[in-house]
């Protein structure tokens, strides 16, 4: 279940944002957001004043939307074609963009459309995109300063505004929203907008979606492929069908290097299916592309709670693509959680439709998630390996698992941030904060935070745990105790246990204990803590141990430098 | 389907999209009946301009004719013609009306 959470947004303008709070607060898609509006037409001094009431308690984000001659004085000398060098135009942009990231401190997260100028602008047409000269020009290049200048604020993010406005059309700018209302844009834009920051804000509360699971007949290739064979499948080739096809394909393809695991569940016989993709020459999408697939004749929707299973994934994590509205229906019933986007009738749709989808937002891109369809492939071979050995324990030796304990610093806090607001199930509290947040947290005095990152004979599993302590009087409490569930149940939970009390006890504690807040979602850890009897004791939703004893590191974990 | 009868259908098209606005709980009737400004109106200022531009807009796309609601005529008795959703529609026929007998 999403949470029923209402987060605060900031919007500072110098132009009418009421419709655009109106669309932010009305949409009834998740997360719920509070608007607020900071004076209007004072952009700069509102980023200038911390201590106005917009600003008061650190709200959750803020959307800064100005037009570039309100805030680039230099720029709108250059609307009156006064003489006004790119050079002087850029150091005020460099200004401004020190306030954003000034402001951006006392925010969570902070987003920046990027300026744009109505096309009737461009009163010299050609010239336009001459340097030192060109309107259009200029604002492109003001666009690019800005963003890299907002790269150092890790919490700030330059949003496409061309892309709303495309999508707005004709009613894009409205001169007469403008003279009536000091409104700059059509409704439309607003709407994208508003769509868009959602979107985004899911993505960085852990939403984002993880997995695609995708038919095959009329979806993946054109005809039925149990019908007509694989030779005859419309794919590829000079046809206009075909060809759409392989650009889903391609699309798709792109998801996957980014990170988003991709699925098959089919109504097929699955020697059939696995022929096609392995035979058709046009295919894009290769077996070793997908982290499972589930081709019979059963139900999709079992079918797609067993892959989840296999994949160990929430349904909230997929989202499911068919060409049949019938199916589509059935798991949308029967699997609220998943997301089943509509799909057009039409196959030459099929690649701008999935490209649109707004639910694989990511606050960042790692490493880990680059290369998760990998290590989904190799965590395939370990569960091979299981079938073949008597016991866990086994299992477990002859995986070699090494184990390496960090602290929190500069190049692995990107990391640690995307796991700290993605994990649900093994996290004992659930705590959701920006890079700044959690580096300022972890550096106060009595904190600490650890990373581990898991390898074994397999692979690298990256960073994929969080431990933190705060250390009170005469005790150590454990803050955050968060694993992600690619790793879970290979006592690396222990192992974090171990460092934790190890920690502790060279500070001469005398107890250490986790405080558990129980979530729609985190009953797996509860039920870890309270497995640990005798060793932890539960006294309500604590779990309590003598702090002068240390936990002992599993046996078949190798703890690496 | 009669002239007063489309331009009815597009004034509840503009209520559609006015609702997205607003919470639920303020959220506008689909009714000849219902008001917008004066005493019992339910539109402020910002809403008032959405609903003139929004009506123009769709009146110009539905029916291929641009009407023109920000004018003196208009602003003139602005209580009048915008007073409920009924009167707006009267006062739009009115202008498609004049149009048409050139």
């Amino acid at each position: 279940m999403m949470d029923k959470q209402q987060y605060t947004c900031v919007l500072v303008s110098d132009f009418n944002l009421q419709n655009f709070a109106g669309y932010l607060a009305n949409d009834p898609e998740f997360p719920a957001i509070k608007a607020v509006t900071a004076p209007l037409g004072q952009p700069v001094s509102t980023l200038l004043h911390k201590d106005l009431p917009c600003w008061q308690n650190t709200p959750d984000v803020a959307v800064i939307w100005t037009r570039p001659q309100s805030v680039i004085s230099d720029f709108n000398a250059l609307l009156r074609y006064e003489q006004v060098t790119l050079q002087q135009v850029l150091q005020q942009v460099d200004e401004y963009s020190a306030l954003l990231v000034n402001m951006s401190e006392g925010v969570r997260y902070a987003f920046v459309p990027f300026w744009v100028l109505p096309s009737y602008r461009s009163v010299f047409g050609v010239l336009d995109m001459k340097t030192e000269i060109g309107l259009t020009n200029t604002v492109m290049r003001m666009n690019l300063r800005l963003a890299e200048n907002l790269e150092e604020a890790s919490n700030i993010y330059v949003l496409n505004t061309h892309k709303w406005i495309e999508r707005a059309g004709i009613h894009a700018f409205s001169p007469k929203l403008w003279y009536l209302g000091k409104i700059v844009f059509g409704n439309e834009v607003f709407k994208e907008a508003a769509q868009d920051v959602k979107a985004a804000l899911r993505g960085m509360l852990g939403y984002a979606r993880k997995l695609i699971i995708v038919d095959l007949d009329d979806t993946l290739w054109g005809g039925i492929v149990g019908d007509v064979g694989w030779e005859n499948l419309v794919l590829g080739g000079h046809h206009h069908l075909g060809e759409a096809y392989v650009d889903f394909q391609q699309a798709l393809k792109s998801m996957k290097n980014r990170g988003i695991l991709l699925a098959i569940v089919s109504k097929n016989e699955q020697q059939v299916a696995l022929e096609a993709i392995r035979k058709h020459p046009e295919m894009v999408l290769k077996l070793d592309d997908f982290a499972g697939w589930r081709i019979n004749w059963q139900d999709k929707v079992q079918n797609i709670l067993d892959l989840m299973t296999e994949l160990n994934l929430g349904p909230q994590s997929a989202v499911f693509i068919d060409d049949n509205p019938g199916e589509r229906a059935r798991v949308k019933e029967s699997l609220p959680e998943v997301f089943v986007p509509d799909w057009p009738r039409d196959p030459l749709l099929y690649p701008a439709t999935l490209l649109s989808l707004r639910c694989f937002e990511m606050p960042s891109l790692s490493r880990e998630d680059l290369d998760r369809a990998t290590m989904y492939f190799t965590e395939n071979k370990r569960q091979e390996l299981k079938k073949t050995v008597r016991s866990l324990e086994e299992w477990l030796t002859r995986l070699a698992i090494r184990v390496q304990v960090e602290e929190l610093h500069p190049a692995n806090l990107q990391r640690a941030t995307q796991l700290l607001n993605k994990t649900n199930q093994m996290n004992l509290s659930t705590r959701r904060m920006s890079e700044a947040e959690l580096m300022a947290w972890a550096e106060q005095k009595h904190h600490r935070l650890w990373t581990l990152r898991v390898s074994d004979k397999f692979g690298d599993a990256g960073l994929t745990g969080i431990l933190s302590l705060e250390i009170q009087d005469r005790s150590a409490q454990i803050v955050d105790f968060i694993l992600s569930c690619r790793v879970l149940g290979r006592k690396i939970e222990e192992t974090m246990l171990f460092t934790a009390t190890h920690y502790a006890r060279a500070l001469g504690v005398e107890e250490v204990y986790a405080r558990y807040i129980p979530t729609s979602k985190n009953k797996p850890c509860f039920d870890f803590f309270k497995s640990l009897a005798p060793r932890f004791q539960q006294q309500g939703d604590c779990f309590i141990r003598d702090g002068k004893e240390p936990f002992p590191v599993p046996e078949h974990i190798e703890l690496v430098p | 389907m009669a002239m007063h009868e489309k331009i009815t259908q597009i004034l509840f098209s503009v209520i559609d999209e006015l609702n997205q606005l607003r919470p639920p709980e303020e959220h506008l009737q689909k009714d000849l009946e219902t008001p917008l400004t004066g005493d019992f109106g339910r539109l402020d200022s910002a809403g008032l301009i959405n609903l003139i531009v929004v009506t123009e807009q769709q009146t110009a796309e539905e029916l291929g004719i641009p009407i023109l609601l920000t004018d003196d005529r208009t602003m003139s008795q602005v209580n009048q013609v915008f007073r409920t959703l009924g009167t707006l529609a009267d006062y739009i026929h009115l202008l498609l009306k004049e149009k048409h007998d050139g």
